[in-house]
C-alpha cells in the first residue's frame, strides 16, 4: 500500500520547469531514497508534499490525504526537515523541540525523547545559536522525529555531519519504520549514501523521474541500458549523463 | 496558545527591554521638560494636561513609533534569522494565527508604553499645577480617556509595521521601510481631517486636538477599521506568498 503518491506532479517557475510530470509511489513501512543531483527538484517536490509551495499541475496524496483541502491534517503527520535546520537561535535546544511539541498537543516526555534519539541531551540547555552546524542539524532531526510521526520527509538529514555522526544517523534512519513503524522519505545526491538506507529508490533529473524501485531493479534495468552495474555510483553517474546527453535538461517553455 | 507560543520565541531577544526602555525614555521627556523650563508652561492658560501633551506629545509618539518599529523588526528577525518562520510553515497551525499571536503582544507592549507616559504626564500636571488640580473622577476619566485614545491612534501603525516586517525576511529592509515612513508622515498636518488618519501619521494626534474638531469617534472608528484591514492584508499576502514561492 502506498503512503504517498504523486501524479503528474509539476511546477514551475515562470517559464522554468522545476518539476516536471512527477509519478512517485512511497510505499508504507520503506525508507525511499530520493536521489538526484543538485538542483534536480528534490527539495521542490518535497516543499509541495509540505505544502510550502503550491503545485502548478498535478496532484498528490499522504496518507489518503490530498492537498490544499487537507493541509493541517497532512502536517499533523509528517515530521520533516527542509534545506537547513529551522529553529529560533534565542532558545535552547529543549525550548525549540517544546514549542513543537505545544503545536503538536504532545506529552512533555516527547522531548526528552527526541533529545535523546539525536543524542542531544547534555546540549539541552544551550541556545541553539550557540550549537556547531551537527548540533543544529542533529537538532533539526530531533524536531522532526519528536513525537514519532508515522511518515517522515528528510531532505539531505546528513549534510554537515561529522562521519560518525552521518552514520549514527543512517542507522537512526534505516531502524525508523522497524522502530517507530513509520515511514521515510529520505533525500540525498550521493547513491552511496542513500544506498545504505534505503528500501527503494527513485532517480531525479532536471525535474524528471528517471527511475523507481529497488536496488536489484537498478541494477538489472542499468544492465539492460549498458550502463556500469559493478558500481553504483557509476551507473547513477552514467544515467544522469545519458539523461542530460537525450537533452533531457530543464523544460524551459 | 498561539499567543503563549509567540511570548516564549521572544525570550533573551530584548524585546521587552526595547519596550521597557522606550517607554521610560519617553516618560522621562515631560518630567526634562517641567524641570528645565517650568514657567514656560505653568504660564500658559487651560487644562494642565492639555498644556502638557501639546508640549510633549510630538515627542513622545514619535518615540513610541520608533519602539513599535523596532519590536516588530526583533519580532519577525527571529523567525527569519535561523528559519524559524520555516519550521512554523511545515507544523499544523494557521498562519494567522502567528500573526495573531505577535499582534497582541504587540499591541499589549503599546498599551503599557502609552499608560507610562500618559501617568508621566499625569503626574507631571499634579505637581506643577497645584492650583489647578481636578477632582479625582474628572482625573481618572481623562487619565483612562487619554490611555485608550492614544494606543487606538498608534495602533494601526504598530500593526502596518508587523505586516512589513513579515514581507522582509531581512531585518534591515523592514526597519528602513519603517524609519522612512515615520519621517515621511510626520510632515502630514495633525489638523487636516484625512491626512492625520494614516498610519504613522494618526499616532501624534491628542485626545483633546481631535475632541476640539469633535473627531473623537471618528478617529477611533477609523483606526479600528485600518487594523482589521491590515488584519485581513497579512492574512492575503499569508495565502500569496505559498502560490509564489
Amino acid at each position: 500500500m502506498n503512503i504517498i503518491e504523486t501524479k503528474d506532479l509539476t511546477k514551475t517557475y515562470g517559464g522554468f520547469t522545476a518539476v516536471s510530470h512527477l509519478n512517485m509511489h512511497i510505499r508504507k513501512g520503506s525508507v525511499y531514497g530520493f536521489l538526484g543531483p543538485n538542483g534536480a527538484g528534490k527539495s521542490t517536490t518535497m516543499k509541495m508534499f509540505l505544502g510550502l509551495t503550491r503545485p502548478t499541475e498535478g496532484s498528490f496524496q499522504i496518507d489518503g490525504k490530498t492537498y490544499p483541502a487537507d493541509r493541517i491534517s497532512i502536517l499533523k503527520e509528517v515530521g520533516s526537515f527542509i534545506e537547513a535546520p529551522a529553529f529560533y537561535g534565542s532558545l535552547t535546544g529543549e525550548e525549540n523541540l517544546d514549542i513543537i511539541r505545544r503545536i503538536l498537543g504532545l506529552p512533555r516526555s516527547s522531548v526528552q525523547d527526541a533529545l535523546e534519539l539525536v543524542g542531544l541531551s547534555q546540549f539541552r540547555k544551550r541556545p541553539a545559536k550557540k550549537y556547531s552546524l551537527g548540533m543544529k542539524q542533529r537538532l533539526g532531526l530531533a524536531g522532526a522525529l519528536i513525537g514519532r510521526p508515522p511518515i517522515l520527509i528528510l531532505d539531505e538529514p546528513t549534510n554537515g555531519l561529522d562521519p560518525a555522526g552521518i552514520h549514527e544517523i543512517r542507522t537512526l534512519i534505516k531502524s525508523l519504520p522497524r522502530q517507530f513503524d513509520c515511514t521515510v522519505l529520505v533525500s540525498s545526491h550521493l547513491l552511496s549514501e542513500v544506498e545504505l538506507m534505503a528500501d527503494e529508490i527513485g532517480i531525479l533529473n532536471h525535474g524528471r523521474l528517471l527511475f523507481e524501485g529497488t536496488m536489484d531493479e537498478l541494477r538489472s534495468s542499468a544492465h539492460e541500458a549498458g550502463f556500469p552495474t559493478d558500481n553504483l555510483e557509476e551507473t547513477f553517474l552514467a544515467m544522469i549523463d545519458e539523461d542530460n546527453r537525450k537533452g533531457g535538461g530543464r523544460a524551459w517553455h | 496558545m498561539a499567543l503563549n507560543l509567540e511570548i516564549k520565541k521572544l525570550k533573551r531577544t530584548g524585546y521587552l527591554p526595547a519596550f521597557l526602555g522606550g517607554s521610560l525614555l519617553a516618560a522621562a521627556f515631560p518630567l526634562a521638560n517641567m524641570l528645565f523650563r517650568p514657567e514656560t508652561f505653568t504660564a500658559m492658560p487651560g487644562r494642565p494636561f492639555d498644556i502638557l501633551m501639546d508640549a510633549d506629545w510630538q515627542m513622545m509618539a514619535m518615540l513610541n513609533i520608533l519602539v513599535s518599529i523596532c519590536g516588530a523588526c526583533i519580532m519577525y528577525h527571529t523567525e527569519y534569522a535561523d528559519n524559524g518562520a520555516q519550521k512554523m510553515d511545515v507544523l499544523p497551525i494557521r498562519a494567522g494565527s502567528m500573526f495573531l499571536g505577535k499582534s497582541v503582544i504587540a499591541a499589549v507592549m503599546l498599551a503599557m508604553m502609552t499608560a507610562v507616559e500618559i501617568l508621566a504626564v499625569t503626574g507631571c500636571a499634579l505637581h506643577w499645577f497645584p492650583d489647578r488640580i481636578p477632582d479625582a473622577a474628572e482625573l481618572l476619566k481623562g487619565l483612562l480617556g487619554s490611555i485608550l485614545f492614544q494606543w487606538g491612534a498608534a495602533l494601526p501603525t504598530v500593526i502596518l509595521m508587523l505586516v512589513i516586517a513579515s514581507a522582509c525576511r531581512n531585518m534591515w529592509v523592514s526597519l528602513g521601510i519603517g524609519v522612512i515612513l515615520a519621517f515621511t508622515l510626520l510632515i502630514f498636518p495633525q489638523d487636516h481631517a484625512v491626512l492625520s488618519l494614516f498610519p504613522f501619521s494618526s499616532p501624534y494626534q491628542t485626545l483633546a486636538a481631535a475632541a476640539e474638531n469633535d473627531r473623537v469617534f471618528l478617529f477611533l472608528g477609523v483606526c479600528a477599521a485600518e487594523v482589521l484591514l491590515f488584519g485581513a492584508l497579512e492574512l492575503i499576502y499569508q495565502k500569496l506568498r505559498r502560490c509564489v514561492e
